[in-house]
């Protein structure tokens, strides 16, 4: 009687706690193991509760849903498979809104009272910059998916990114650019945040380094959507035998429809913002022929990359874009470390930082650097019949490897 | 060069144009800046890309979308704002505030309805580009401009041919004195808010078919620039806001094509009202000569 009592309250408690986490955080936190009556030893069969946080609502809300899909992906596919050593895996997530304040807030939730053993961030650059010193100071380690900015890394040495640096995209842009496509006279059209101007820059570096020349630089805020003037001027006036478009899939769209439409008919390389199908949607064949550097390789003989997009396609009815991918992966090495090593955070942060080899779906992940930025290829896409295929990759060591922190 | 520019500014200027006709209209008769405005040619937007990926007939989609936001307009006026603006001694940064939540509620739903993408607004001319020497006009631009030059038309009709826009301009005038000498004001509102709605509805479907794309926030840049281009046509004057509209148009892109991206095109507009308000207090053109 006792006992059945006990379990009967156990089990309503486990269910009102579900109920008031989904109420105060998401519809999607993974069921706590229904253990009824069964008595195991509780460090081993409590869920393992990972953070997660991404602008769901807001300006890059197409990102966040994009990013929560791919968490929640990871999450339910390691669970079906049994979890980790026994364990499910529980996800914890926060919408920041793409807002830096929200993005606080939901960094001291996560280390004060979610007791979770490890973080990911699928947001930008802003809400993660302001995030890291938050999870650093609570030494819970935090993995961020694909913001690019040199000082999201730079809070101490729990975080890490797995994307790589943006220097490191731009240098194998430029390479790209002058090796690949022989360009001389190259247009630069950027978004005017840490996205584009970290690309525009290390790109600048290393094409005018390599005997090209930048002969325009057009800068343009994130909302801004015309760009017939710019499109008309570089036609014109300025007559670029290369564009590079360091800026998101609205912009490019936009920027490869006006070229189209106006004649404007020089090779447009892009960046990891236009890897989307949103891209491909907005910008029809207009994109045919678009070259962008970007981590994951469509044609990949990989066979983890391919079985995510099959089930991310399968899930949600949609391709898998970079920010995605991204984050799967990041999920990925929490796993394999925490498989590894266990949930104790200095545990976790060490066998990250050990990491090599790692087969992800964003290809192969050398290492982190002494940065703690992810060392990999950049893979080289082009648009072929509305899909992105391969085109080549950066492997150059020089290039791939983030230049030491100052 | 320029006369390539010179389009293009003409042809965002119109857009622009309309989209801040609608709170032109409604600050004219109520007074109220309706930031909620932007939240119609939002829903305007969908209605539009919805009716026109069902039946593929544009102007279905434009006549159709025009009129269901114009309705919501008038549900909207007549259960949310009549009854905050008729308490007494209301301060009007009540309604204000009242659009600014109304505007992001809409966004919100559609995010939660439809999902945050971009969604494709599909709209394919099939003639290419047309050419006249070294200028460049899109077909979709024609038709955005002749559009707007044809809905500006029936607007001037209405308001200054008909008996229902005498009584608009007269209770536009002095809503007080109208009412007493027997003008239905509560006509005039809501034909404010048919016509608002509808031209803002209407910009939202230029706006999709111009870029290709929708998104649930695609009324945020429009609900603050619309602010800088009625007051820089002087408050409530239609007139005033096509002429706004046309000089932001053109100034945005002119600033972009030759001084490079020194400001943000968004800043264009306001450094444009700063200036001209400095110069002209009452705007662009005054209430007086509407």
């Amino acid at each position: 009687m006792n006992k059945k009592l006990k379990s009967f309250v156990s089990l309503a408690l486990a269910v009102g706690m579900t109920f008031s986490l989904s109420a105060c955080q998401s519809k999607e936190t993974a069921p706590a193991p229904a253990t009824g009556g069964t008595q195991a030893p509780a460090e081993n069969k409590d869920p393992i509760r990972i953070g997660f946080f991404a602008p769901i609502t807001g300006a890059a809300a197409a990102d966040g849903l994009s990013t929560s899909n791919s968490a929640e992906l990871a999450v339910s596919i390691i669970n079906e498979s049994g979890g980790i050593n026994g364990r499910q895996v529980e996800l914890v997530k926060y919408d920041d809104a793409l807002d830096t304040k929200q993005a606080v807030n939901i960094a001291q939730k996560l280390t004060t009272k979610d007791n979770v053993v490890a973080v990911v961030s699928g947001s930008y650059s802003g809400p993660t910059r302001v995030a890291a010193p938050i999870f650093q100071e609570a030494g819970i380690p935090m993995l961020s998916g694909y913001a690019i900015h040199p000082d999201v890394c730079k809070a101490g040495d729990f975080i890490f990114s797995q994307s790589f640096a943006g220097s490191v995209q731009g240098k194998a842009g430029a390479k790209v650019a002058v090796d690949m496509l022989k360009a001389k006279r190259i247009a630069i059209i950027q978004v005017d945040i840490d996205f584009g101007k970290q690309l525009a820059e290390s790109f600048t570096e290393y094409a005018t380094a390599n005997g090209a020349e930048i002969v325009s630089v057009d800068k343009f805020a994130m909302a801004d959507k015309e760009f017939a003037p710019v499109v008309t001027k570089l036609k014109e006036e300025v007559k670029p035998d290369l564009i590079y478009m360091a800026n998101y899939y609205g912009h490019g769209a936009e920027i490869v429809r006006q070229a189209k439409s106006m004649g404007l008919n020089v090779p447009i390389l892009g960046t990891e913002g236009i890897d989307s199908f949103q891209f491909l949607e907005i910008a029809k064949e207009n994109a045919e022929g678009v070259i962008l550097t970007t981590n994951m390789n469509r044609d990949s003989e990989n066979e983890s990359t391919q079985a995510f997009i099959k089930a991310y396609k399968e899930k949600y009815g949609i391709v898998p874009d970079m920010v995605g991918a991204s984050v799967y992966d990041s999920f990925e090495v929490l796993f394999k470390v925490i498989a590894d090593v266990g949930t104790e955070p200095t545990a976790i942060r060490d066998a990250i930082k050990g990491l090599k080899n790692f087969e992800t779906v964003t290809g192969n992940l050398i290492e982190y650097a002494p940065t703690r930025e992810a060392i990999k290829p950049v893979q080289v896409q082009v648009i072929k019949d509305g899909d992105f295929h391969y085109y080549g990759v950066v492997e150059d060591t020089e290039i791939i490897t983030p230049p030491a922190a100052n | 060069m320029l006369m390539q520019q010179l389009v293009n500014g003409v042809m965002i200027g119109s857009v622009y144009a309309l989209t801040a006709m609608g709170a032109t209209l409604i600050y004219g008769i109520l007074r109220i800046l309706d930031i909620a405005n932007a939240a119609a040619y939002a829903i305007g937007a969908y209605l539009g890309w919805y009716i026109y990926s069902i039946s593929h007939n544009l102007l279905l989609a434009f006549l159709l979308s025009m009129i269901l936001t114009g309705l919501i307009g008038v549900v909207i006026q007549k259960y949310i704002y009549y009854p905050i603006i008729s308490k007494p001694n209301v301060i009007p940064i009540v309604p204000l505030i009242t659009s600014v939540g109304l505007f992001t509620i809409t966004g919100d739903l559609i995010r939660l309805i439809l999902g945050p993408n971009v969604k494709e607004f599909g709209v394919v001319f099939k003639s290419g580009a047309i050419k006249i020497g070294k200028l460049i006009i899109n077909p979709e631009w024609i038709f955005i401009i002749v559009l707007t030059a044809v809905l500006f038309a029936i607007l001037w009709f209405i308001l200054n041919k008909t008996r229902l826009g005498l009584a608009w301009r007269a209770t536009a005038e002095d809503s007080e004195i109208a009412k007493a000498m027997g003008v239905n004001t509560n006509i005039s509102m809501a034909l404010s808010y048919i016509l608002g709605y509808g031209f803002a509805a209407s910009a939202g479907i230029m706006v999709g078919m111009l870029y290709n794309s929708i998104s649930p926030t695609m009324g945020d840049i429009p609900s603050y620039k619309m602010l800088a281009i009625i007051v820089l046509g002087g408050l409530g004057n239609p007139v005033g806001t096509v002429v706004a509209g046309l000089i932001i148009g053109l100034a945005e892109t002119l600033v972009s094509a030759y001084m490079g991206s020194i400001l943000p095109r968004d800043a264009i507009a306001f450094i444009v009202l700063i200036f001209v308000l400095l110069l002209k207090p009452s705007g662009l053109v005054s209430k007086k000569s509407a």
